[in-house]
């Protein structure tokens, strides 16, 4: 089965039509989507701020971290849920999307880069200024996301 | 009235300018979700603060002092954002229910904060003095958290109406 074929059997299945063909459902999974992809990107970039320097450097790193990647995690799965079901509905339209692979790729990345740097965390300082990887780390994250946002953006416009 | 405004809007230079950039439109909106991103959380994590019973972390007084200027330059960059695709587009935002019902729910917005900082500044906690000072705002970070999702949504819906 190929990539195409793939996306036209999930269109076809009873949720993804029953959100294509509802008045009222595409918009209020958007809605949700969006809400969700403004609290990760306004969680993520606090944090990358605190990285690079710029913002919050008062704050120890654990506490911050301790207060926000709750939000950023919790707010990802509602994204992602969101997501697929928006992509299920016109799967077949989305998979060829210049854009919307560009989001996919760029998503990839922005999460490789978190493992990454995650990995390697436990020994950052607590206080003060954080060493060139953390702030290579958070301004990678920062480009990827705005990335992410722009190329979603583009998605409503060519499909 | 509000038709003949748009109709003169749409025919200016500025406006015609922007409107036949295909890039322009997708790139504002772009700034104004990332700035939207930043004022929404920022509340949130604010208003949660203050409804979270259990006292862990920087005290509500100390969080809005650092975030509440950070919400206020970010609400500029919200009001120039959009005011530059009420230019572009004039008869898709200004003729919209929606988004007058947006305008509204950003005033509120605005008044609400601007009122939880000062009352926060009186008392940083939103205990120590009354139990009614504690409802209130209790009741103006719950309200502040509802405006946020209902504007995300009449953003969103604006293109649905």
């Amino acid at each position: 089965m190929t990539g195409i074929q793939i996306a036209e059997a999930l269109e076809r299945t009873p949720l993804a039509v029953a959100i294509a063909k509802s008045i009222w459902l595409f918009p209020l999974i958007e809605t949700l989507h969006v809400l969700g992809l403004i609290l990760v990107v306004g969680s993520v970039a606090i944090l990358d701020v605190r990285l690079l320097g710029l913002g919050n450097i008062h704050r120890p790193l654990n506490d911050l971290m301790r207060s926000v990647l709750p939000w950023t995690w919790s707010s990802f799965v509602v994204a992602a849920i969101c997501g697929a079901l928006l992509f299920s509905s016109k799967a077949s339209t989305y998979y060829v999307n210049v854009p919307f692979r560009v989001k996919f790729v760029c998503l990839g990345l922005a999460a490789a880069n978190m493992i990454a740097f995650h990995s390697r965390s436990h020994d950052l300082p607590n206080f003060g200024p954080t060493p060139m990887r953390a702030r290579i780390a958070g301004a990678i994250s920062l480009l990827l996301w705005l990335a992410i946002v722009s190329t979603g953006r583009w998605i409503g416009f060519t499909t | 009235m509000v038709e003949r405004f748009c109709d003169w809007l749409s025919n200016t230079r500025i406006s015609q300018l922007f409107s036949g950039a295909d890039w322009f439109v997708p790139a504002v909106q772009t700034v104004h979700i990332l700035a939207m991103s930043i004022v929404v959380t920022l509340l949130a994590i604010l208003n949660f603060r203050i409804l979270r019973t259990k006292i862990t972390g920087p005290a509500p007084d100390t969080l809005a002092a650092n975030y509440v200027p950070v919400i206020w330059i970010f609400l500029m960059v919200l009001f120039i954002t959009g005011a530059l695709l009420t230019i572009t587009e004039p008869a898709r935002e200004l003729l919209s229910k929606v988004f007058r019902v947006k305008m509204l729910l950003v005033i509120a917005l605005i008044a609400s904060t601007a009122l939880l900082r000062a009352t926060l500044h009186r008392d940083s906690h939103l205990r120590i003095n009354s139990a009614r000072r504690r409802i209130m705002g209790r009741a103006l970070a719950i309200t502040i958290l509802v405006l946020c999702v209902a504007i995300v949504a009449a953003g969103r819906l604006i293109a649905y109406a």
